[in-house]
C-alpha cells in the first residue's frame, strides 16, 4: 500500500483538493479514498483501465459524493468489493492508451476542450465555469455532458478497448 | 418518447451522473431509464482517465505529513520483540499461525490481495473500540428463520452483516437492501446498500455501504426491493431488524 500511496498520492490529492478546497476535509477524504482503493483493489483489471484511471475513478466518485453530501443530494454507489478476486501484480494499464486519449481530446471542438480543461484539470464547478466563460449555466452542463459522450465516440473510432459505444437494446 | 429518444436522454443523464451534476429530478429520471438500459462503469472510467491524464501533466504533491499519516494508517501492526529463549515444540503451531498472519499483512502491503469481507469484519471487531454488535431478528412470518448480526463502528463508518437462513434472491427480480435508522441525524433511514443472498450458501458476510455518514444508529432494517434498490423504501417486505 505504501507503493500505491507513493505512486498515486499526488493524483488523489489533486482530485480531492480542487473539489473539496478545505484542507482538513481533503485530508480525511484522501484517507477514505485510499481505504476504498485498499478494499476494492481486487477489482482492478489492467485490461480495462490504467492503474491511474482506476485510482482516479474511485477518487472522483468519493469527491463527487462529498460535494453531493454538502448539498444533501443522493450519492453514487461504491464500487463493489471483490475481495476473493486477487488483483494482478502492479503492471501498467493497457486498456486506455494515453496517446489515443490525447488524440481524442485534441479532436474535440475548441470550446469543449476549454470546458474540459476548466472542469477536469482545474476542478471548477459548473457555476464557476459559467462565470469564467460567460456561458449560461445550462449550456455549460449540456456541453460538458455532450463533450464526454463525444470523447467516448472518438475513442471508440480509434479502437480503444473499453466498451465505449454501447447502443440501446434492440 | 421512442426507444432511440429514451436512449439519447439516458446517455445525456448518464454523462451528467458521471460528471456529478444531476439534480434530484434528473437523478430520479436516470434511475427510471437505467432500469431499461442498465448502467456500467465505462463512462465513469473514461471521465477518470481524462481527469488522470490531464492532472498527471502537472499533479499536486501529496503533502509529506499527509503521506506519512496514510502510510502509518496502512502499515502492518508491529510484531512483538523476542525477549527470551524460544522452546520450539509447544510453540510450533503458534509460530506457523504467526507466519501465516505475516503473509497476510505482507500481501496487503503488496496491493496484490485484499482480505475477504469476513476477515475485514473480524479486524473491525478486534481493532475498533467503538464497534457494536446487534443481533438480527425476523421481521415477518415469511422470514421467521432469518438469523444474524450486524457489526458497526461509528468512528470508522464501517460495518458488516452476518446473515443466515435468508432465502436466495433472483437479482434480476428483487434485491435485498439495508436501511440504517439514525434519529440523531435524520428521520429518514440511510441507505445501507443493496445486496444479494446466493443460493445454497451458509452464513454470508455482507459489507455495509452507508451512503451517508451515520452517527449513532438505533436500528438496521433489511427490506426486499426492486433490482438496484430504491431511494425510499415503502417497507412492503421487511425481512429482518436489529435494534440497539
Amino acid at each position: 500500500m505504501e507503493a500505491c500511496i507513493e505512486a498515486h498520492g499526488g493524483l488523489v490529492w489533486s482530485i480531492v483538493l480542487k473539489r473539496v478546497r478545505d484542507r482538513s476535509a481533503a485530508e480525511d477524504l484522501t484517507q477514505e479514498i485510499f481505504t476504498e482503493i485498499w478494499k476494492t483493489s481486487g477489482r482492478y483489471d489492467p485490461s480495462i483501465a490504467s492503474e491511474s484511471g482506476f485510482v482516479a475513478m474511485i477518487a472522483r466518485r468519493r469527491a463527487i459524493d462529498w460535494s453531493r453530501r454538502q448539498q444533501r443530494l443522493p450519492e453514487m454507489e461504491s464500487l463493489p468489493d471483490k475481495a476473493d478476486f486477487p488483483a494482478p501484480v502492479e503492471t501498467p494499464g493497457h486498456a486506455m492508451d494515453r496517446d489515443s486519449l490525447w488524440k481524442a481530446l485534441e479532436s474535440l471542438p475548441d470550446e469543449t476542450r476549454r470546458l474540459f480543461t476548466l472542469h477536469f484539470e482545474q476542478g471548477l464547478t459548473h457555476s464557476e465555469i459559467a462565470e469564467s466563460t460567460g456561458l449560461p449555466l445550462g449550456s455549460v452542463k449540456t456541453r460538458l455532458r455532450r463533450g464526454l459522450l463525444e470523447a467516448r465516440a472518438l475513442l471508440g473510432r480509434l479502437g480503444e478497448r473499453l466498451n465505449l459505444n454501447p447502443g440501446p437494446p434492440p | 418518447m421512442n426507444v432511440e429518444d429514451r436512449w439519447t436522454r439516458f446517455e445525456e443523464l448518464d454523462a451528467g451522473r458521471v460528471l456529478g451534476d444531476l439534480d434530484a429530478a434528473e437523478l430520479a429520471e436516470w434511475q427510471e431509464l437505467s432500469r431499461d438500459f442498465g448502467s456500467d462503469d465505462a463512462l465513469d472510467q473514461l471521465a477518470a482517465e481524462v481527469e488522470a491524464v490531464m492532472i498527471l501533466e502537472k499533479p499536486l504533491v501529496l503533502p509529506p505529513a499527509v503521506a506519512a499519516r496514510l502510510k502509518r494508517e496502512f502499515a502492518p501492526t508491529p510484531s512483538s520483540k523476542s525477549t527470551g529463549k524460544i522452546v520450539i515444540g509447544p510453540w510450533l503451531g503458534w509460530a506457523v499461525a504467526a507466519c501465516l498472519l505475516g503473509l497476510l499483512v505482507v500481501s496487503r502491503l503488496n496491493f496484490s490481495q485484499t482480505p475477504t469481507a469476513e476477515q475485514r469484519r473480524s479486524l473491525l471487531v478486534e481493532k475498533s473500540a467503538d464497534s457494536r454488535r446487534l443481533p438480527f431478528a425476523p421481521a415477518s412470518d415469511s422470514y421467521a428463520a432469518a438469523q444474524g448480526e450486524v457489526v458497526w463502528s461509528d468512528s470508522r463508518q464501517e460495518g458488516y452483516m452476518t446473515l443466515s437462513n435468508i432465502p436466495a434472491n433472483d437479482p434480476a427480480r428483487r434485491q435485498y437492501q439495508l436501511w440504517i435508522v439514525d434519529p440523531s441525524r435524520d428521520e429518514i433511514p440511510v441507505d445501507g446498500g443493496v445486496f444479494d443472498i446466493p443460493a445454497g450458501s451458509g452464513p454470508v458476510v455482507i459489507p455495509i455501504q452507508a451512503k451517508l455518514a451515520v452517527k449513532n444508529p438505533a436500528a438496521f432494517v433489511i427490506t426486499l426491493e426492486q433490482p438496484g434498490g430504491v431511494v425510499k423504501s415503502k417497507q412492503e417486505v421487511v425481512v429482518a431488524l436489529a435494534k440497539s
